[in-house]
């Protein structure tokens, strides 16, 4: 126990509350003028989400990892089954209802999918065309099952992990030329045969939001005002006209950052920044005692910083509408619950490497 | 175990590592160029928008001004209409609705079901209005029971009052909500603004209507207003007081009950209108308000022409009343004097044919005095005979007939006073000398407004000071006096002593046992002329018989003025189809007479 809080990241973990409790500041204020319960049920979540890090460390890593694959096919047995008989909330059947909270399976399923495709990664030394495969059919169920809900921005987030995959090993060229190819034709097949008018008008209307001004383009314009207005210092807490009078769009889950920087402004921002950096920083740059360890690491905070820029990005109109929420700080328990579990195995993986080295 | 799971080498996991940090490092700088871009470089730009998102001007309507009488009383002047509608979607059981609407309403059920009825074809969330101008205490009945009755719905709109309704209505005019039209046209105003159609209304619009202020507000994106940043309070328009008598004009209307006609009476001292009627008349209230297509069908399909003003747009042959003028240019072009003496027979052979006096009998030995007391023809159409029709033309619009009295009114009609130029240029034919004794008689291609009658008596009264007619007396804004009508004269160059004669024969027709005796007030010397304008011609075979329908019977002109020698009031009164103007339009005279001056 006494070696426990020795080498146990203190720091950064406190990095990682700093962000859930300046989620929960700002979710008060985007939602306060009308949906009090949200401030205080993030609260909550957040208690259940800081319990839950501290219940992963009982369990032993390598245990995590050999239960990775029987997590993983629960929960896209779970997704297929939730195709078929999902609540419905807000047009996607991604939510089942436990208690009285929501559960949105789909952000669970990240940590099973790194934990195994870390795990698969070790099994060869280089991206051959059946590893390719392997590695599409593991991550393509989820990604598509997810699409199927349908809910694009969480399904386009797993394919961080295929980046992160061509970073950390080495691949025949002729897999990307191919994979180029699959993607464009997957993407021209999407766009014809998948996505619905309204997602095709918030990706047309990225591109050129002033077209689409009424319709569309709307929310990214209303977020670069509250962002843009809101200058070095920001109007003050509680005193963002965009937000406060209800002109930006899901203010209290993707445009979370859009209110923060209305009312604290460019310093702000930097800060938030500043606190994600020493998080990426610091658990890029670990130390590990295995390669799945090491994979795992990667591609989980590779997530994370992929889903990071997409948000930010969205923000200031760099990026189509997703409804990706900023992780950490944005409204949601699911989201919130999840990146605390996969950080806390990161956590434990960084505990034992100093304790073993002892 | 950690050497069997450690596949990578030292170099592969430092080169991993260095990739990631120098794209970590990469992507925070460009984040922040981004940020520092759109918060401080384009900070202004995005302020600006984030104003015009939450600040929003709203206009204050300004309450337009008054239209008041001579002695200040208010003749229209602002109200609040409350207007009931029905949304069928959240009635529960639709005949209670009806019921209960009806109840509220004063109304039969069945009106009720039509008037919803026609909105079959609508969606059921429509509001269907079913009544105008609700009483207030059935607002406040609805209102306060809006759980128990949600399909009714009660809304506010901003409407004009008249106070006497139909009294005064063609004076008063009416406003309504301007038309596209109009909204090209006339600058200030925007689609749902109410301008003045008619009338008063139309006429001083520019001054009735106030200035319109504005609200400065913080909106949210729900369209609530959430702070009041500044406010420009509006001005109300400038209030109209007109030169009408309430008291006269609300009697002159009580005594044209059950007529259709026309009524003028003007204070010569200033050319002042004190009363005006045309009936039948209209609610000007009906305008104020969105109209209904069938209810706004049926008034201009009125046969009997509510909205059209007889006074100044009824075109009408004077009649026996154009005997003052005939009498004054055979005096001024010398074609006879008081001494000329014209015997009557009761008909007159001139140009090969017979010309008619209206008493067959005849009136025996005429001069000019006894010729307008008995208002007999057959003088008239032998002064015919001797003056030329452009002659004849030359006094008649210098009295000011066939000319617009330009009174304050809009779409006063000209009317028509024939001479041979116009008619070789209209009708491409000769004028013929037989014309010019219809003429005489105030017949043939003649057509005069009540007005313009009026306008000749008047000048007749003033021995050729032809007084400028008008409504407005005063324009008052917050207080204080912005416009005030300076009477006005226009001498006619005819003899004084001509003058004399006539308003001697016309002292005659009221207190000499004339055709207008029945006008007689003893103590007021009340001078006048009848005119009983026939409708079929005496010589038609049917004559006696047909004259007996109203619509063939004759109009009823009656012209005077009081007193004799320091004339104050001068009144036309024109009945349609009244018959025999000393029996039907003499009388009204007098009572409006003995109201004025007891």
């Amino acid at each position: 126990m006494k070696e426990f809080f020795k080498f146990f990241d203190k720091f950064t973990f406190l990095i990682l509350l700093m962000l859930a409790l300046i989620g929960i500041v700002l979710i008060y204020s985007a939602a306060h003028t009308s949906e009090q319960s949200n401030f205080t049920k993030q609260l909550l979540w957040l208690l259940v989400a800081v319990t839950a890090f501290f219940v992963v460390f009982k369990v032993k890593t390598e245990a995590i990892f050999n239960l990775s694959f029987v997590f993983y096919v629960i929960l896209v047995v779970v997704l297929v089954l939730q195709i078929g008989a999902g609540r419905i909330i807000s047009g996607t059947k991604s939510w089942i209802k436990m208690g009285f909270f929501y559960i949105q399976v789909s952000e669970f399923i990240k940590i099973p999918l790194a934990l195994y495709l870390a795990k698969t990664l070790t099994k060869f030394s280089i991206i051959d065309v059946r590893g390719f495969i392997r590695l599409m059919i593991i991550l393509g169920l989820p990604f598509v099952l997810i699409a199927m809900q349908p809910d694009m921005g969480t399904a386009f987030m797993l394919t961080s992990f295929m980046i992160f995959a061509v970073i950390l090993k080495k691949i025949r060229p002729v897999i990307i030329i191919f994979t180029l190819v699959i993607i464009t034709a997957g993407a021209l097949g999407t766009w014809h045969y998948v996505l619905k008018p309204y997602q095709q008008d918030r990706i047309i209307s990225f591109l050129n939001p002033e077209k689409y001004k009424k319709s569309t383009g709307y929310q990214i314009i209303q977020s670069k005002i509250a962002v843009g207005s809101g200058g070095l210092a920001g109007k003050g807490y509680l005193n963002g006209t965009q937000s406060q009078y209800k002109f930006l769009p899901t203010r209290h889950t993707d445009f979370i950052v859009s209110v923060l920087g209305e009312e604290f402004g460019f310093l702000g921002i930097s800060f938030l920044f500043l606190l994600f950096f020493i998080l990426f920083y610091r658990q890029f740059n670990l130390k590990t005692e295995s390669d799945e360890e090491f994979y795992y690491v990667y591609l989980f905070n590779g997530l994370i910083l992929f889903q990071f820029l997409v948000n930010i990005l969205m923000s200031i109109g760099f990026f189509p509408v997703m409804g990706v929420p900023l992780p950490f700080v944005s409204y949601g328990g699911s989201s919130l619950l999840a990146f605390f579990i996969g950080e806390a195995i990161i956590f434990k993986i960084k505990l034992n490497t100093f304790l073993n080295e002892f | 175990m950690y050497i069997e799971k450690r596949k990578l080498s030292q170099q592969e996991i430092k080169r991993i590592s260095t990739v990631i940090n120098i794209f970590l490092i990469l992507i925070f700088i460009v984040l922040l160029f981004l940020f520092w871009n759109v918060q401080i470089l384009k900070n202004q730009y995005y302020t600006d928008l984030a104003t015009s998102n939450i600040r929003k001007e709203i206009e204050i309507k300004a309450p337009r001004g008054l239209i008041l009488d001579r002695k200040r009383r208010r003749l229209s002047e602002n109200k609040i209409n409350f207007n009931l509608f029905v949304t069928r979607e959240y009635s529960r059981n639709m005949n209670r609705t009806i019921k209960t609407a009806a109840a509220l309403t004063r109304m039969e059920p069945d009106g009720i079901r039509k008037a919803i009825d026609k909105y079959k074809g609508y969606p059921k969330s429509y509001s269907i209005p079913v009544r105008k101008d609700l009483p207030l205490g059935k607002v406040i009945y609805i209102e306060s029971r809006s759980d128990e009755f949600p399909e009714f719905e009660i809304n506010i709109e901003p409407a004009r009052a008249y106070p006497y309704k139909e009294m005064a209505s063609h004076i008063l005019g009416y406003i309504s909500e301007l038309t596209p039209g109009e909204l090209v046209r006339k600058k200030g105003y925007k689609l749902g603004d109410l301008i003045g159609k008619s009338g008063i209304e139309k006429v001083y619009e520019s001054s009735l209507r106030g200035t319109g202020g504005v609200r400065t507000v913080v909106k949210d994106n729900l369209g609530k207003v959430r702070e009041i940043l500044d406010e420009e309070n509006p001005t109300i328009g400038g209030s109209v007081i007109l030169t009408i008598d309430l008291e006269l004009q609300k009697y002159i209307e009580e005594l044209f009950a059950g007529h259709k006609g026309t009524a003028g009476v003007v204070d010569l001292r200033t050319g002042g209108i004190l009363a005006m009627v045309s009936k039948p008349n209209f609610n000007p209230e009906f305008f104020s308000g969105p109209l209904e297509t069938e209810e706004w069908l049926a008034l201009i399909n009125d046969p009997d022409k509510p909205l059209h003003n007889k006074f100044l747009q009824g075109l009408y042959l004077p009649g026996s009343v154009f005997k003052v003028v005939m009498a004054l240019a055979a005096l001024e072009e010398k074609a006879a004097d008081t001494s000329t003496i014209s015997t009557c027979f009761g008909r007159v052979k001139i140009y090969d044919r017979y010309f008619h006096c209206w008493k067959r009998t005849g009136h025996g030995n005429m001069n000019i005095y006894n010729a307008l007391k008995e208002s007999c023809n057959v003088f008239f159409y032998r002064l015919g005979k001797k003056l030329d029709i452009d002659v004849i033309a030359k006094y008649a619009q210098m009295l000011g007939l066939g000319r617009e009295t330009k009174l304050d009114l809009p779409n006063e009609k000209k009317g028509l006073f024939p001479t041979k130029e116009w008619k070789l240029r209209e009708l491409n034919q000769k004028w013929f000398p037989g014309e010019t004794i219809s003429v005489a008689i105030g017949g043939g291609m003649m057509y005069v407004t009540p007005a313009q009658v009026l306008e000749m008596i008047s000048t007749v009264a003033l021995r050729g000071r032809k007084p400028r007619f008008h409504l407005m007396e005063q324009i008052e804004k917050d207080g204080k006096v912005v416009e005030t009508y300076k009477p006005a004269f226009e001498n006619v160059p005819i003899a004084g002593e001509n003058f004399e004669i006539v308003i001697e024969g016309l002292y005659r027709v009221v207190n000499d046992g004339g055709t207008g005796r029945a006008a007689k007030i003893d103590g007021l010397d009340i001078c006048g002329k009848t005119g009983t304008q026939l409708i079929l011609s005496l010589e038609n075979p049917n004559y006696k018989q047909l004259v007996k329908q109203k619509r063939f019977t004759p109009h009823s002109w009656f012209a005077s003025f009081a007193p004799r020698n320091k004339p104050e009031i001068a009144m036309v009164i024109f009945i349609e189809n009244g018959g025999d103007a000393g029996a039907i339009a003499a009388p009204i005279a007098r009572k409006i007479y003995k109201r004025i001056f007891e």
